[in-house]
């Protein structure tokens, strides 16, 4: 039930001492990109190069990544056979009509318009990915505070990002022990184990947020939050990885305009 | 005797609708004392904490900080918690900030340094507690020695006078616990005011300065740790174990055998004691040597020097930063508490032995052993790695 947590993994990863706003940028900039093009060239280059960039440079392992990418891969494969299916066109290969009124087709636009899309997808995954797992929460706060998001919302957000784990570890620790008394063996078992967790972890959390403001209030709390630690500095090497990246799928994006896959 | 820091008078303390946690305690702690509270679970002893930093106000009676009563408007209490620190026992429930960086920094920050300070000071407590390196691993990825670690130099970057700790050592291991108890060492020997709450006897039995029993929240026996943990009655009425040493000695004279002089603290205190009975000294010619390798005026190199010409000798590690030069320096460590007496205890034997050490110890080590020397008539020689010796 309970993984290695992706912010365990983005703590650890090779590119961990990257300047953050470098790999936020490239990971923004790849989704800006493919959402700019119109071919699905440029996405499928940027899928591709963030994904080795994944794998190789941030030594992700591929089970970890992969199991990341099966979900939604899964959830993309079906919308797109629906999209080929339904979206019709002109230049016709396949078609059954089921109903008077509906029925099923395959274009040549369709199959343009899915592999497109599929692309797409699979572009705008890997940038995600690569923003989570080479980037973990603790940096991005930096990042916010420098682009100027009040502060009450960055300390809410630290606040909950420690309270969570703390949670979690509650949850994880009377689940173990439910577990262990037999307690999701029948469907009804279940339900009751459910709500008596759903119960105690709330409970928890009221007691984890009183003992929070005595924390806070023993350390002298005076409405103000610790400042963050540095960035990182801009290094020569994955600032040029950064440009050549970013310029080479926005020339792709403006040269492969109409290309399509058939 | 130095002055009086914090003082009880007379305070009550109930919980909303439960029972009477603290019923009528004195007491005086001066500065620069070591304070075990010690006693069983729902003796009072954490209510009793938490009144030293004002997170709970008595019902009646007084605490007095630096002889003056506390007083309880927002502006005195932070003053006050900024001079007495508290580390709960839970770390979890004590770290805020999701970096180890920003949660040590977090009491800083709020007393308005500048983030110039705030980065000094928290390099230098994190450098105390031996956690360099930590700044921006978060939390919940550490042991539970490491957080407890993060948890009290969170504290230590604020600069207490008084350092107040429940239950350091719950939830540790035995060396981490005894790691724990030598940083409070450390702490107290640069001269703050140290006060926790345990069920370790064995633990706080050797370290305390004072201990106080308490029972149903009221004090049972006060005292030096001899007298304390003395009283085999009051020690079960408090639910605790009599510390091994002390009952040891408490059989032997039992039986006749009566050791001079005072109870003992340690081994060490023991062994000299069961000597002088019997009138013999263990036969060897000459008591071996002390070493001290002074890791902030010697390099790796002179170690691996002066190592490979004795190969096999006990070494022990004093202080936190000492440890942690060891494991960089990969030095296999014999002792890592009660130093300084386990090789005392090799000299006797006639062994040489090797003390890790940092600058602001060095002192501890030969006033410890000349205290040694002047009680016992035995020449052990303390020397510097570089051969000045003491």
């Amino acid at each position: 039930m309970f993984e290695e947590l992706l912010e365990d993994v983005a703590q650890k990863n090779g590119l961990r001492e990257v300047n953050t706003n470098l790999k936020l940028a490239a990971g923004l900039g790849a989704i800006l990109l493919c959402l700019l093009s119109t071919s699905y060239v440029p996405p499928l280059f940027i899928a591709l190069v963030l994904t080795s960039a994944i794998l190789l440079l941030a030594r992700i392992d591929m089970k970890t990544y992969a199991g990341l990418f099966i979900v939604p891969l899964w959830f993309a494969v079906m919308s797109i056979a629906g999209i080929i299916l339904i979206s019709g066109g002109h230049d016709l290969f396949w078609r059954w009509d089921i109903l008077p009124s509906f029925s099923l087709s395959i274009t040549r636009e369709s199959i343009n318009q899915g592999v497109f899309v599929f692309c797409r997808v699979l572009g705008g995954m890997s940038a995600l990915c690569f923003i989570s797992l080479t980037t973990p929460m603790t940096d991005i706060f930096t990042v916010f505070r420098q682009c100027r998001i009040p502060e009450i919302i960055i300390e809410l957000m630290m606040i909950i990002y420690r309270t969570i784990f703390i949670l979690m570890d509650q949850v994880v620790q009377i689940y173990t022990a439910q577990v262990m008394r037999l307690g999701y063996s029948t469907i009804k078992e279940s339900i009751q184990s459910c709500a008596s967790l759903c119960g105690a972890a709330f409970i928890a959390s009221w007691d984890a947020g009183e003992d929070l403001v005595k924390a806070m209030d023993a350390r002298c709390y005076n409405g103000k939050f610790a400042v963050l630690g540095e960035n990182r500095p801009v290094e020569r090497k994955p600032l040029l990885a950064l440009a050549a990246f970013l310029s080479l799928s926005a020339a792709m994006v403006v040269l492969s305009r109409n290309i399509t896959i058939i | 005797m130095s002055s009086i820091i914090l003082e009880a008078r007379e305070i009550r303390y109930r919980y909303p609708r439960g029972m009477e946690a603290v019923c009528g305690i004195s007491f005086h702690i001066r500065k620069k004392e070591k304070i075990a509270l010690v006693g069983p679970n729902g003796a009072g002893k954490s209510t009793l904490l938490m009144m030293f930093n004002g997170m709970i106000r008595p019902d009646s009676g007084f605490v007095l900080f630096d002889n003056e009563p506390i007083r309880y408007d927002t502006a005195s209490l932070r003053m006050l918690r900024k001079r007495v620190g508290f580390v709960l026992q839970n770390p979890d429930r004590q770290i805020i900030a999701p970096t180890v960086y920003q949660d040590v920094a977090f009491g800083p920050t709020n007393l308005g340094y500048s983030e110039k300070e705030v980065k000094k000071v928290v390099t230098l407590a994190l450098r105390h507690v031996g956690l360099e390196g930590f700044e921006r691993r978060p939390p919940h990825q550490l042991s539970g020695g490491e957080k407890k670690r993060v948890a009290i130099a969170g504290v230590l970057a604020m600069d207490p006078d008084v350092l107040v700790l429940d239950e350091p050592t719950s939830g540790l291991d035995p060396s981490g616990s005894e790691d724990i108890m030598e940083l409070l060492d450390e702490l107290n020997h640069e001269g703050k005011t140290i006060i926790i709450s345990t069920h370790n006897v064995e633990l706080a039995y050797p370290w305390a300065d004072r201990a106080i029993l308490m029972l149903e929240g009221t004090i049972l026996e006060e005292g030096i740790p001899e007298k304390a943990f003395g009283n085999p009655e009051y020690v079960r009425r408090a639910h605790l174990s009599l510390p091994t040493l002390l009952e040891l000695h408490g059989e032997l004279q039992k039986r006749g055998f009566c050791l001079q002089g005072k109870n003992p603290l340690t081994v060490l205190d023991m062994m000299q004691g069961i000597e002088i009975m019997f009138e013999k000294r263990y036969s060897c010619s000459r008591p071996g040597a002390i070493t001290i390798y002074n890791v902030d005026r010697h390099g790796p190199e002179s170690f691996s020097a002066w190592h490979s010409e004795q190969p096999v000798i006990s070494i022990g590690a004093m202080g936190t930063r000492a440890k942690q030069r060891a494991e960089n320096e990969r030095i296999q460590l014999d002792f890592t508490y009660g130093v300084i007496d386990k090789c005392i205890l090799k000299a006797l034997l006639g062994e040489d032995s090797l003390i890790v050490t940092t600058e602001n110890m060095v002192d501890r080590v030969y006033r410890r052993v000349d205290a040694y020397v002047k009680e016992s008539g035995i020449p052990v020689i303390v020397k510097m790695m570089d051969g000045g010796s003491g």
